[in-house]
């Protein structure tokens, strides 16, 4: 059985369909990744998944349990946590703050706070540093890894990332994307949504390609990066 | 060895210090005394001067002297409506921090705190145990009984009137919250007027005591003018700073005051982190309505008569106050409160000594109070402290 999965989910903007029945399945211990343009419907899925949205129609469901009624609070405590587009650090809460909410539902007296603490300082050093900071005042590639971090801290099963390249230096992404290898390999199942689709199908098992609201291709990571359309859409090879 | 290093950081950065906390609750305090030496100060000195320049004009009476007499007291009075507008101002600007819109039925849920401490005052009279009882613990009680009825009164009616239009236009919980305090005045007019207590209710305390001398200060000569505080105005400024203290700690250092400032940062953001934003925003406005209810109790122990229209105005200059340190900034509320508590209570007390009496200042104090939300409005919208957030009223 799959980890998460949703089936046929139909979500929409007021009159706007922005998922035009999506089915897609993520299995424990796996990196996937979405790809496609801006408004293809990348985000949509993951704030439908969260609770942020409720789908009309489908349903998503974590280890088999039907999450898309609920609400996002309570899709923490089942064990998703997600890396917002636009990585949506609390600006005026420092870098500590930012992390003790990413762990609200957990104590911050517990010793494993922290463990979770130092696993995030560990693989992000830069955060240690940054400690006493308001979030507002890093850059950008430090917010993205806050974002992460700050997901981290809540113990996910599964951690949804929305667009951790966007607006930052090559060298910043390459960085982040080998971290995001490393909380796959300690155990964490992944849902990767990226406009980058080259640094994604590097990293990811299988991956969904994304057009107005639909799945129009699945595969293993390796056969979409030869497929000719990625190539051509996503890749931009010729 | 890897894991006693590992651990040990994590100790240093997982927990606070003591000097770190106490800062968190007292810097925003420290940050308030600042303002009420200052804005005494600044005030002070321009009457002082204007004393001087118009000492030629008047020759009945002395008036750098006259000003001098009465300036202690007039301090003292700005700290009192300060505080008093400080603790509402906080209503304001912790709704409008998380919700992103003006609770303009505050007002009426500071005007109810001071009709519960007057109805408590009431009863313990009818049973005769008033005039007996401990002062102190009366006023501690009624504080409580304010704070617990307007905190649960303002948390129903964000249930009641808000929440239902959450994804409304933005006017539309605006005109909810106008209809909301209508409908509460109202609502205690009647309820005051069926239970016998009347339209003007004396606010009954057992003996407060008088008041507490201060000192003296030389006026030239041998003359020397003593000034003492009111033992009703000493309530109200011990009471207000142990709220501001409370809610600093609550706020700045409690997981809760996190999650309250997470959900007015980002609101859905703070859901995917586990944060119940619903309870968050009924909790914001349980604290808010608590602090007015309290204002309302020390207000009609302060005024002594109270009516159901009393929490109009003092709501309103609060509002203007929350503006005027920028609104949804919570030590920005305390702060504007204080400004326009004393400059309120210069124009009060000079403006009529200035112009021989043709501008009665009570009066004008409100021209003075509401001009300075215009100006603010107009030339610094973000307020004094104000974040550079701040938008959309």
């Amino acid at each position: 059985m799959a980890l998460l999965e949703l089936t046929n989910v139909h979500t929409y903007y007021g009159q706007i369909h922005a998922l035009k029945g999506i089915s897609l399945t993520v299995d424990q211990g796996e990196i996937v990744t979405l790809i496609g343009s801006n408004g293809a419907g990348k985000s949509t899925t993951l704030r439908t998944i969260s609770g942020l949205l409720t789908p009309r129609q489908g349903q998503v469901t974590l280890a088999g349990r039907r999450i898309d009624r609920v609400p996002p609070h309570t899709i923490v405590n089942l064990g998703i946590s997600q890396s917002p587009e636009g990585r949506r650090i609390f600006p005026r809460l420092t870098v500590l703050e930012n992390l003790e909410m990413g762990a609200y539902i957990h104590s911050t007296h517990s010793p494993e706070f922290r463990a979770d603490l130092d696993r995030v300082m560990t693989l992000f050093p830069r955060l240690r540093e940054r400690v006493k900071q308001k979030g507002g005042t890093l850059s950008g590639g430090e917010q993205q890894m806050l974002a992460i971090g700050r997901a981290l801290m809540a113990r996910p099963k599964v951690l949804l990332l929305d667009e951790p390249s966007m607006g930052l230096a090559p060298v910043i992404v390459e960085q982040i994307f080998d971290i995001i290898k490393d909380i796959n390999q300690q155990g964490t199942t992944i849902l990767l949504v990226e406009q980058n689709a080259l640094m994604a199908l590097a990293i990811a098992h299988r991956g969904y390609v994304l057009q107005s609201g639909k799945i129009v291709l699945e595969d293993t990571a390796a056969s979409l990066q030869s497929n000719e359309m990625v190539q051509k859409a996503y890749l931009g090879l010729d | 060895m890897v894991v006693q290093a590992t651990t040990g950081s994590g100790h240093l950065v997982g927990q606070r210090s003591i000097k770190t906390i106490l800062l968190e609750i007292f810097g925003p305090l420290l940050q308030v005394l600042m303002f009420v030496l200052g804005s005494a100060t600044i005030l002070s000195l321009i009457v002082i001067l204007f004393a001087f320049v118009l000492r030629g004009s008047r020759t009945d009476i002395d008036l750098l002297q006259g000003t001098l007499i009465i300036l202690p007291q007039v301090i003292i009075d700005g700290m009192v409506r300060g505080f008093l507008f400080a603790t509402i101002a906080l209503g304001y600007t912790m709704v409008y921090g998380v919700l992103e819109f003006i609770n303009f039925a505050h007002g009426e849920i500071f005007m109810v705190g001071a009709f519960v401490g007057a109805g408590f005052g009431l009863s313990l009279a009818q049973q005769r145990m008033l005039a007996d009882f401990p002062p102190l613990l009366f006023v501690v009680l009624a504080i409580l009984l304010g704070m617990i009825v307007s905190g649960v009164l303002a948390m129903l009616t964000e249930r009641i009137a808000y929440r239902p239009l959450r994804n409304a236009p933005r006017l539309v919980p605006l005109i909810s919250a106008i209809g909301m305090s209508l409908f509460l005045q109202d609502l205690v007019r009647m309820i005051a007027l069926a239970t016998g207590m009347g339209f003007n209710v004396r606010f009954q305390t057992p003996p407060l005591g008088g008041s507490l001398p201060l000192g003296q200060i030389p006026i030239g000569g041998d003359r020397f003018a003593s000034f003492s505080i009111d033992s009703r105005a000493l309530i109200f400024i011990v009471a207000a700073i142990i709220m501001l203290i409370g809610l600093n700690y609550l706020i700045n250092v409690t997981r809760l005051g996190k999650a309250i400032r997470a959900v007015a940062q980002d609101r859905a953001t703070a859901s995917l982190m586990g944060i119940n934003v619903n309870r968050i925003i009924a909790l914001t406005f349980l604290i808010g309505g608590a602090l007015g209810g309290a204002a309302g109790v020390l207000f009609g122990i302060r005024v002594g008569t109270i009516n159901p229209y009393v929490g109009f105005l003092p709501g309103l200059k609060a509002f203007t106050a929350a503006v005027l340190g920028g609104i949804g900034n919570i030590t920005g509320a305390m702060v504007g409160g204080i400004v326009l508590g004393f400059l309120e209570a210069f124009v009060a007390s000079y403006l009529s000594l200035f112009t021989r009496g043709q501008f009665a200042g009570a009066n004008y104090a409100d021209i003075a109070a509401f001009s300075i939300l215009i100006l603010i409005l107009i030339f610094r919208p973000s307020g004094l402290l104000g974040e550079a957030t701040t938008q959309k009223v």
